[in-house]
C-alpha cells in the first residue's frame, strides 16, 4: 500500500454505508480510481464537502495492492462545479462528460491531456456561452486519448486523402469517412457534408481560446452529434443514458 | 437465496438465530458483531417484548403510507402537518425525502408545508423527474395558489439540478421558486471555513 496525492475531478458516488461512500475520481496523475470514502457523508469529515459531483479537488489516496477499492483519506476542494445559471443543458453538458469518463476510460489509466480538457470543458460549462463547442470537444478529446478517433482526413478504405469538397460519407460499422469513389451501397453508412467535417477538424485542432469564436450552424451541430452518437454507441455498446439529455 | 440459508443454517444455536442475526445485519450502521448482539439480546427478553417489537414492526410497514397531498410518511390519507389549519398553504417547502421535513421540523422554524419528491433528478443514475412526484408538485402550485416554493434538496450538484428544473418547470406560473441560503454554520470560525462556503456567505448576505 502507497500513500499518494493527485488532482482529481468527482465523476461518481454511491452511498457504501450509513456514513460512507464509494466515489470515483478522474485524476490527472493516475487516471480514473474509485475510492471508499469513509463518513463522507458525516456533516465534519476529512473532506470538506468536496466529493460533490464534477467538483475538482487535490486528494490523498491509499492505494490498495490488491483489486479492493482504494481508500481517501484526504479531499481539498478546489472549485465546485457551477453550471451556468438556468441553463439544464450546462448542467446536462456535464452530467455526460462525468458519464463519458467513468464508462470510456479505465482504472489506474492515466490521461493528463484529458484531465485538462475535462477541466477546460467544466469551465466552458460554467460561462454563459453556448455549451456546444465544449461538448464535442471534450468527446472529441477522449476519442482521442483512448485511441477511438476516426481519421476526418483520410478514407477509411483506400487511405487517399479526402477533399472537403468530396461529398465523403461516414461510414458507420467502421466508425470512419469513405471517400467517393470507395462509396458502396452495401455499407451502412450516412452522407456528412464538407462543411461539418471543417468544423469536426477545427474542433480537433483548433487552440481551446478559439473555441469561442467557432461558429456551429444547427445543420453541422445535428451532423456531428450523430456521428459522435455512433462512435461512442458502438464503443460501450449502447447509448449513454445522458446522451438522451443533450438537445442539440 | 441459498447461500444466506446455508449460512444461517450454519449458526451454532441454530437457523431461527442464523436468520435474525442476517436480518439485523441488513439494516443500515449494523455489522455482523452487532447484529449477533442484537440477536443474543432478542434471546435474553421476554417474549412478549419480542412479540411487541415484530408487531411494532409489522405495524409500521402496515399503516404508514404516503401523504395524498404532500408524500410525506403518514399513517392517514393526508398528514398531519397539510391538516392543521395553522399551516400556511401558499408557502411550499420542497425536500428529497421525508427525513428532510423532520429535520426542519426539528428546527420549528417554518409555518408553511411541504412536498416530499422522494429523490432527486440524477441522470447518471438513472433517476428522472418522471420517476420524482414532480408533476404533482406542479398540480399543485396550480391548484393550491402557491405563492412561493423553497427549493429545500440538498445542496450538491444534483440538489441544485433539481430545485434548477422545477424553478424552469414553474417559470410562467405566478409563484416565487426560493432556494434555502448556504454558507457558514453558526458557531464556527471564518478562518476554518473553506473557500466555497466563503463564497456562498458572501454572494447569500443579508442586510444586518
Amino acid at each position: 500500500m502507497s500513500t499518494e496525492k493527485s488532482e482529481a475531478i468527482v465523476i461518481r458516488q454511491a452511498d457504501f454505508s450509513e456514513s460512507s461512500r464509494v466515489v470515483t475520481l478522474f485524476t490527472r496523475e493516475f487516471g480514473k480510481i474509485s475510492c471508499l470514502a469513509k463518513g463522507a457523508k458525516r456533516l465534519r469529515n476529512a473532506f470538506e464537502g468536496s466529493l460533490d459531483l464534477l467538483s475538482e479537488c487535490r486528494i490523498v489516496f491509499i492505494r490498495k495492492q490488491s483489486a479492493g477499492l482504494d481508500l481517501l483519506t484526504e479531499a481539498q476542494l478546489i472549485q465546485r462545479f457551477h453550471p451556468a445559471s438556468k441553463s439544464l443543458l450546462h448542467l446536462y453538458g456535464g452530467y455526460y462528460i462525468a458519464e463519458l469518463l467513468n464508462s470510456l476510460t479505465e482504472e489506474h489509466d492515466p490521461h493528463p491531456e484529458l484531465y485538462a480538457s475535462t477541466a477546460n470543458a467544466l469551465v466552458s460549462l460554467s460561462s454563459p456561452q453556448s455549451p456546444v463547442a465544449a461538448i464535442f470537444r471534450f468527446e472529441l478529446t477522449i476519442l482521442h486519448e483512448i485511441g477511438q478517433l476516426p481519421d476526418f482526413r483520410t478514407c477509411t478504405i483506400c487511405h487517399s486523402t479526402i477533399s472537403l469538397d468530396d461529398q465523403s460519407r461516414f461510414w458507420v460499422s467502421e466508425s470512419g469517412l469513405i471517400c467517393s469513389r470507395c462509396g458502396h451501397s452495401d455499407y451502412q453508412q450516412s452522407a456528412i457534408e464538407s462543411g461539418t467535417v471543417a468544423v469536426i477538424l477545427k474542433l480537433i485542432e483548433s487552440d481551446i481560446a478559439k473555441l469561442d469564436r467557432l461558429v456551429i450552424s444547427d445543420r453541422q451541430s445535428k451532423g456531428i452529434r450523430r456521428i459522435l452518437n455512433s462512435i461512442i454507441a458502438s464503443i460501450l455498446g449502447r447509448r449513454p443514458k445522458t446522451a438522451a439529455l443533450l438537445k442539440f | 437465496m441459498p447461500a444466506r440459508q446455508t449460512d444461517a443454517a450454519q449458526h451454532p444455536f441454530g437457523a431461527a438465530v442464523g436468520r435474525l442475526v442476517e436480518e439485523f445485519g441488513r439494516l443500515p450502521g449494523i455489522g455482523r458483531k452487532t447484529a449477533e448482539r442484537l440477536a443474543n439480546h432478542i434471546l435474553s427478553c421476554s417474549k412478549a417484548d419480542a412479540v411487541a417489537l415484530a408487531d411494532a414492526i409489522r405495524q409500521v410497514k402496515e399503516s404508514i403510507r404516503r401523504c395524498n397531498v404532500c408524500f410525506n410518511l403518514t399513517e392517514q390519507e393526508v398528514c398531519s402537518i397539510c391538516r392543521d389549519p395553522r399551516r400556511d398553504r401558499q408557502i411550499v417547502c420542497v425536500v428529497e425525502q421525508p427525513k428532510d421535513v423532520s429535520a426542519l421540523e426539528a428546527a420549528a422554524a417554518f409555518q408553511g408545508t411541504y412536498h416530499v419528491l422522494g429523490g432527486r433528478i440524477a441522470p447518471l443514475e438513472g433517476v428522472g423527474p418522471e420517476d420524482l412526484t414532480i408533476g404533482q408538485l406542479v398540480r399543485r402550485v396550480k391548484q393550491d395558489g402557491v405563492t412561493e416554493l423553497i427549493m429545500a434538496t440538498n445542496p450538491t450538484l444534483e440538489g441544485d439540478g433539481t430545485a434548477l428544473f422545477v424553478t424552469n418547470l414553474l417559470e410562467d406560473l405566478p409563484v416565487q421558486v426560493t432556494r434555502l441560503a448556504r454558507g457558514i454554520a453558526t458557531g464556527s470560525v471564518l478562518e476554518f471555513a473553506n473557500k466555497e462556503m466563503l463564497a456562498d456567505a458572501m454572494r447569500g448576505r443579508q442586510q444586518f
